[in-house]
């Protein structure tokens, strides 16, 4: 084969992907794209639903106070579940795949909390920490000297259900991409001389990291603009970004609707910044080249 | 309306993503600017409009969280209505907002089609649709049963401080009340104030639900009465200076009463049916409603105790009326005028008055009923738990206008939620 029909195949090949992934790229672009474009035309003052067109930062100015507290609030939720989730997802995924033994039992009871829906796992944990809830009649607890676990001041029950479903996503991804090469590499490392411990270091871990790191990435944006755990976990202040937003858009005040759009906005900023960092993260990764 | 006291268990959250999608998506399809204000064609005889409803299909978008209410309107208003030629669809939803929500995203799409036809509303909502012109307006002189009501009524002249206008017909009346456990509380207040210092006497056995959810917000409202003296030291309509006078006084009796509160003030129920479960699991003694009448079933079912009593305030408490809207945005708009006709007549407002059925309290004047309808009303069964409306509503105070809602409910959370923490 000539250099030039080489090139052509190659030009064809990169088409027909193009062509593939395309109609997919064009429904997310238009979809998202159009929403986009809205939150950031009404959180500019350009699409006012009652009034004239003026462009201001007025929304963003308004929300400003307690802009702040949710965006650190939730930081702190998607942060913490993160965490937890990565840590949980790990250890899971490589019990998983060091036990022969057991395997499938282990994988079903790992994989359970995946197509519980985020609503179910809310109100489950809900009805088991909340005050006069399951475990506090269990431990015949009373409700006065429980912790606030639920709507308290720190979002622990928020981030309980946010690390419980998410640590088993963590943990079924990280689990498909160890269980098909590291058996192999684990032999060649132990005939070389490696230790349990240097097995862990220089292959399991090295081969873990970008799937564990993109599980996460997931999950942090994931959490960062979900609604309806924190609603219905977290106390009425201080409150999440989404959780704000939607109280906002929803004001009777339809003159507050930029303000809603304008946290919408911060949101989506910071959910996209987050994303950035995990795909540098993720190039720098060996496996990755 | 949200009457979200009646429901039973804490609410599941609501599926507003789809009508914050459809809200965010409509405008980008549309034109920005929404058409202009329609007024019904209420020239024509009432037979014509009631002939031109036969066949028609009215969607009725309503608060779905109270069973009550659902099980009047699809197993006695609906098989009504079929009688009359209208097949009556009622459409649940999470909070009125949302279908408020849905109308506006119509509207600005320019639907003249739109698949909200009636609307239960009131207060901020039905301010919230005059404000984008949202509401067919003009046609309640048109039907025969609104002769029933008191035409001199202001609970149904102006909903929160916005004159009605003939933009919705009345459905049924609202008092705010507070309940108390009688086991627990022994000695009740008989004031604002005093139930304030009662809090403040028995530390965490007392709270109220975070504006802006409805009955929390209306509290608030109250307190603002008892602060200011009365509902008269309070201009019904809007006023800054008003505002700044009396707000501050108003924020700092509640920072006050905070760590008295249950959790020492620290967070507060999300909406009232959070504090009616800490209620009905003993943790506070006090709870409070817009819809006393459905405390018998509450107390019949066991979800409270049996002890629960009304308390009833020497200076009175808020009152309002709740109505049905029509939605410009509807093509069906003599099927829901014949259906907001037939919720107004006495047989419907008194099946409807029935505690076993729902036990919302009638718009009708019942001076202007004849004997054999009076009787129905005075055969209704009286309640253990909660007095009649008369008794109820002595000295009801008005609602302030709804332009005071969005003011009070931020700075509630400005300078009590945040500033107490």
């Amino acid at each position: 084969m000539s250099v030039g029909t080489a090139a052509a195949h190659d030009r064809g090949d990169r088409f027909r992907g193009i062509l593939a992934v395309g109609p997919a790229v064009l429904v997310v672009v238009l979809v998202v794209g159009t929403g986009l474009v809205t939150v950031v035309l009404q959180s500019a003052g350009l699409m006012p639903l009652v009034g004239q067109p003026r462009l201001s930062g007025a929304a963003y100015a308004g929300a400003a106070d307690e802009l702040l507290d949710a965006t650190v609030l939730s930081l702190v939720i998607a942060g913490a579940s993160t965490l937890v989730a990565a840590g949980v997802g790990l250890g899971a995924a490589i019990l998983l795949v060091a036990s022969p033994r057991g395997r499938r039992l282990l994988a079903a009871i790992g994989s359970a909390p995946i197509p519980v829906p985020h609503l179910v796992g809310a109100a489950s944990v809900g009805l088991l920490l909340m005050d006069g809830g399951l475990l506090a009649r269990w431990l015949g607890i009373a409700p006065d000297a429980w912790p606030a676990l639920v709507a308290g001041h720190w979002p622990t029950a928020v981030v309980v259900e946010y690390a419980w479903k998410e640590s088993a996503f963590v943990a079924l991804v990280v689990t498909a991409a160890l269980a098909t090469r590291i058996a192999g590499y684990h032999d060649t490392a132990a005939v070389l001389g490696a230790d349990r411990w240097a097995r862990f270091r220089h292959v399991t871990l090295p081969l873990a990291t970008p799937a564990l790191v993109a599980a996460s990435a997931i999950t942090f944006v994931y959490t960062l603009g979900s609604y309806e755990v924190a609603w219905l976990l977290g106390p009425v202040y201080p409150e999440p970004l989404p959780v704000m937003a939607y109280r906002v858009f929803t004001s009777t005040d339809l003159s507050a609707r930029p303000e809603a759009m304008a946290v919408a906005a911060v949101t989506t900023t910071l959910s996209l910044a987050s994303v950035l960092v995990a795909l540098a993260w993720l190039r720098r990764t060996a496996v990755w080249r | 309306m949200r009457l979200r006291s009646r429901s039973r268990t804490p609410r599941p959250p609501r599926p507003r993503r789809a009508s914050l999608l459809l809200a965010l998506a409509a405008p980008v399809l549309a034109a920005c600017a929404a058409p202009a204000a329609t007024t019904a064609d209420t020239d024509r005889p009432w037979s014509a409009i009631a002939e031109e409803a036969r066949g028609q299909t009215v969607s009725l978008w309503m608060w779905g969280g109270d069973p009550q209410g659902n099980a009047y309107v699809d197993d006695v208003l609906a098989p009504a209505a079929a009688e009359l030629g209208v097949t009556l669809r009622r459409v649940p939803v999470a909070d009125t907002g949302d279908a408020v929500n849905r109308v506006l995203a119509e509207r600005q799409a320019g639907r003249t089609d739109g698949d909200v036809d009636l609307v239960w509303v009131n207060g901020d909502n039905f301010r919230t649709g005059r404000q984008a012109d949202a509401w067919l307006c003009g046609w309640t002189d048109a039907l025969p049963n609104l002769a029933l009501t008191d035409p001199e009524d202001p609970l149904l002249l102006s909903d929160f401080g916005v004159p009605v206008d003939g933009c919705e017909a009345p459905w049924h009346k609202a008092q705010f009340t507070l309940v108390y456990d009688a086991s627990r509380v022994p000695d009740p207040p008989t004031t604002l104030e005093g139930v304030l210092q009662w809090a403040e006497d028995n530390p965490g056995r007392f709270t109220y639900p975070a504006p802006p959810d409805f009955t929390g917000s209306v509290f608030v409202r109250q307190v603002l009465y008892s602060v200011a003296g009365g509902p008269g030291q309070v201009p019904a309509t809007y006023d800054q200076a008003a505002y700044d006078e009396l707000a501050p006084q108003l924020w700092q009796r509640l920072r006050d009463l905070a760590p008295s509160l249950w959790r020492g003030g620290a967070t507060y129920p999300r909406d009232v049916a959070a504090l009616d479960r800490l209620f009905a699991q003993g943790q506070v003694d006090m709870t409070m409603t817009y819809g006393p009448a459905t405390l018998t079933e509450l107390v019949e079912q066991g979800t409270f105790p049996p002890s629960t009593r009304v308390l009833t305030l020497e200076e009175g408490t808020v009152g309002n009326a709740s109505f049905l809207a029509i939605p410009a945005t509807t093509a069906d708009s003599a099927g829901a005028m014949v259906v907001a006709d037939l919720a107004l007549s006495p047989e419907q407002q008194a099946a409807k008055a029935d505690p076993a059925t729902w036990g919302q309290f009638t718009v009708l004047d019942l001076e202007r009923l004849s004997p054999p309808e009076r009787r129905r009303f005075a055969e209704l069964p009286e309640s253990a738990v909660v007095p009649p409306y008369a008794e109820l509503s002595r000295g009801a105070d008005p609602e302030l206008a709804a332009d005071w809602v969005g003011p009070l409910d931020d700075g509630w959370r400005r300078d009590v939620l945040a500033a107490t923490r």
